[in-house]
C-alpha cells in the first residue's frame, strides 16, 4: 500500500477520482437547480405559448370579423334591396294566386336578413338605418316576421309608445332572436306570448315559452352574457354555432338596454324580458308606414280636418289616413228607391267640405242605384 | 367598403305581410271580388285583438260601404292580405258584404213598344 502512496501515479489517480467524484455532485446539485427553473421556465412558456395562442386567436378574430362584418353587411343591403323588390311586387299581384308563394320567398328574405345582420352585429358591425320611429307592436311584429315559426307568437297588447329610428332594427333584431330561441326550445304547435308592461323609466317586453326552461348552468353563463362579463369571439360561438343570446348581448350593450332570462315563465319555460329604457322610446306621432300613396284617388276636399292622434284606446293613431271617398250613407232601408240620403245641413261648418263631399257622393250614388232597381209601379209618382 | 355598405336606408316595410295575416291563409277571389261592398256591423270591437290594419279598415269602412278594392288602395296592402283580413273580420261579425251594386236591368222591350203605340195614338 506503502508502495502505492509513494507512486505518484497513484495521487493522480486518486486526485482525478475525488475530482470526478465532486463533479458528479456538482453537476448533480446544478442538474437539480437547473431542473427546477426548467420547469419554472417550462410553465412560463406554457403560458406564453397559451397568451400567443390567445391572441393569434384575437388577431386572427378580428381579422375574420373584418371580413366577415363586410361581407355580411353586404348581404344584408341586397337582402333589404330584394325585400323592396317583393314588397312590389306583392302589391302588384296581391290579388293573383302568385301572392302565397311571394309571402313564403318574403320569409325566407326576413330570415335571411336577421342572420346576416346577427352576424355582422358579433362583428361590431350594425347595417341599415330607418328614418321614423315605429310602435313597439310593430317592432315586435317585424321580429316575430325573422323566425320561421311565427305563427307561433301571439302578442297580447299594443302600447302607446314608439321606438327610436335608430333602435327600431336592433330591438327587432333582439326581440327576434329571443323569439327564436323561446319557439325552439319549446314543443310545437304550443304558443309563444309576448305581453307589455310599462315600468318606471321604460318599457319591458315580456316573451314566455311553453318549453323545459333552462338549467342553472344555462342560465348562468346567459346571465354573464347580458351582463357584458363575458363576450365570447367568433371562435368561441361553439358548433354548431350559436349566435341567438351573444348577439343579444352585444346589442343590448350597443344600444343600452336589458335583458334577461333567469326567470321561468307560468308555463314553465324561459321567461326573457327586454327592458327598454325611455330613451329608446318615443310618443311620437308614428307615420303610416306604408311607402305607397293613395294620391292617384282624389281626396274628399283639401281643407279636410286632421285625425285625432289618438284612438280612443290611447294608441297612437298610424297618421296619414285620408277620410274615406265616394261613401254612400249607409242605407238602413236599402233597396227603397225612396229620397236620397240626408243632404249635409249647412249649420254643421265643422264637418265641412269632406262631409258635404261625401253627402253629395252619397246623393248621386243613390240616384244611380235608384235608377237602376227595377220598376215598383206603386212607387212612381211619389218622388219629388 | 364599409360605411356606404353599413350605412343605407331601409326602405321595406318594417311588418311583413305574412304576419299582418298571422299566416291565415288567403281566401279565394271569389269570397271577396274586388267590387264586393263591405261595411261595419253594429259589433263593438275588442280593439285589444284587433291588429292596427284590420282597426283601419273598420274605420274606412264605418261610414258606409267601400269596395274591396278601395280598402286595398287606402290601406296600402296586398289584394290578398286585406281579402285575408276582411274574412277574419267577417267570421268575427265585425264587417258586412255586399254583392257589388249590379248593372242596370235592361227595360222590357215589349212594355216601351206599348207605351210608344200609346202615345202615338193619343198625340199622333
Amino acid at each position: 500500500m506503502a508502495s502505492y502512496a509513494q507512486d505518484p501515479a497513484f495521487w493522480s489517480l486518486a486526485a482525478v477520482a475525488l475530482g470526478s467524484v465532486g463533479l458528479t455532485v456538482r453537476v448533480s446539485l446544478k442538474a437539480k437547480r437547473q431542473e427546477k427553473g426548467l420547469t419554472e421556465k417550462l410553465a412560463q412558456a406554457e403560458a406564453k405559448a397559451e397568451e400567443a395562442a390567445r391572441e393569434v386567436q384575437e388577431v386572427t378574430d378580428g381579422k375574420i370579423s373584418t371580413v366577415l362584418k363586410s361581407a355580411m353587411q353586404t348581404l344584408r343591403l341586397l337582402a333589404a334591396e330584394q325585400q323592396v323588390k317583393l314588397d312590389e311586387l306583392q302589391r302588384e299581384y296581391g290579388g293573383h294566386k302568385i301572392l302565397q308563394p311571394l309571402l313564403e320567398v318574403n320569409h325566407a328574405n326576413a330570415q335571411f336578413a336577421r342572420r346576416a345582420l346577427g352576424i355582422a352585429v358579433l362583428c361590431g358591425g350594425f347595417s341599415g338605418r330607418r328614418k321614423e320611429p315605429a310602435s313597439v307592436y310593430d317592432v315586435i311584429r317585424s321580429a316575430q316576421g325573422q323566425i320561421s315559426q311565427f305563427d307561433r307568437v301571439k302578442i297580447r297588447d299594443q302600447s302607446g309608445f314608439a321606438v327610436v329610428p335608430s333602435a327600431v332594427d336592433g330591438v327587432a333584431l333582439a326581440v327576434a332572436e329571443l323569439l327564436a330561441n323561446a319557439a325552439s326550445y319549446s314543443p310545437p304547435g304550443t304558443t309563444i306570448e309576448v305581453n307589455l308592461q310599462p315600468v318606471q323609466r321604460g318599457l319591458c317586453i315580456v316573451i314566455d315559452d311553453a318549453g323545459v326552461g333552462m338549467s342553472e348552468e344555462a342560465k348562468q353563463r346567459a346571465a354573464a352574457l347580458f351582463s357584458g362579463e363575458y363576450r365570447p369571439g367568433l371562435s368561441e360561438l361553439g358548433n354548431p354555432p350559436q349566435f341567438g343570446f351573444p348577439v343579444v348581448a352585444e346589442l343590448a350593450r350597443r344600444f343600452g338596454f336589458h335583458t334577461d332570462v333567469s326567470t321561468t315563465s307560468p308555463w314553465g319555460g324561459v321567461r326573457a324580458i327586454v327592458r327598454l329604457p325611455e330613451t329608446l322610446l318615443t310618443t311620437e306621432r308614428i307615420e303610416r308606414r306604408s311607402t305607397l300613396t293613395v294620391d292617384a284617388v282624389p281626396h274628399s276636399a283639401p281643407g279636410e280636418q286632421p285625425a285625432s292622434e289618438r284612438t280612443v284606446n290611447g294608441l297612437p293613431k298610424r297618421g296619414a289616413r285620408k277620410a274615406p271617398i265616394a261613401l254612400v250613407r249607409t242605407p238602413r232601408v236599402d233597396d227603397r228607391p225612396t229620397a236620397p240620403a240626408e243632404p249635409a245641413t249647412p249649420a254643421e261648418p265643422a264637418e265641412q267640405d269632406s262631409r258635404v263631399t261625401a253627402a253629395r257622393m252619397a246623393a248621386f250614388q243613390q240616384g244611380t242605384r235608384t235608377g237602376r232597381q227595377p220598376i215598383v209601379p206603386s212607387q212612381e209618382g211619389q218622388e219629388s | 367598403m364599409t360605411t356606404e355598405d353599413a350605412d343605407f336606408e331601409l326602405r321595406g316595410e318594417l311588418v311583413r305581410p305574412y304576419v299582418i295575416t298571422n299566416g291565415r291563409e288567403l281566401p279565394s277571389e271569389r269570397e271577396f271580388s274586388v267590387t264586393t261592398l263591405v261595411t261595419v256591423t253594429d259589433e263593438a270591437p275588442n280593439s285589444r285583438v284587433l291588429s292596427p290594419e284590420s282597426r283601419s279598415i273598420l274605420d274606412l269602412c264605418s261610414g258606409g260601404y267601400l269596395s274591396v278594392v278601395e280598402i286595398a288602395g287606402h290601406t296600402g296592402l296586398p289584394l290578398g292580405i286585406v281579402r285575408a283580413l276582411l274574412a277574419e273580420l267577417a267570421e268575427n261579425k265585425l264587417i258586412w258584404t255586399r254583392a257589388p251594386v249590379p248593372s242596370a236591368e235592361s227595360a222590357d222591350k215589349q212594355l216601351l213598344k206599348e207605351v210608344l203605340h200609346g202615345l202615338r195614338r193619343r198625340f199622333a
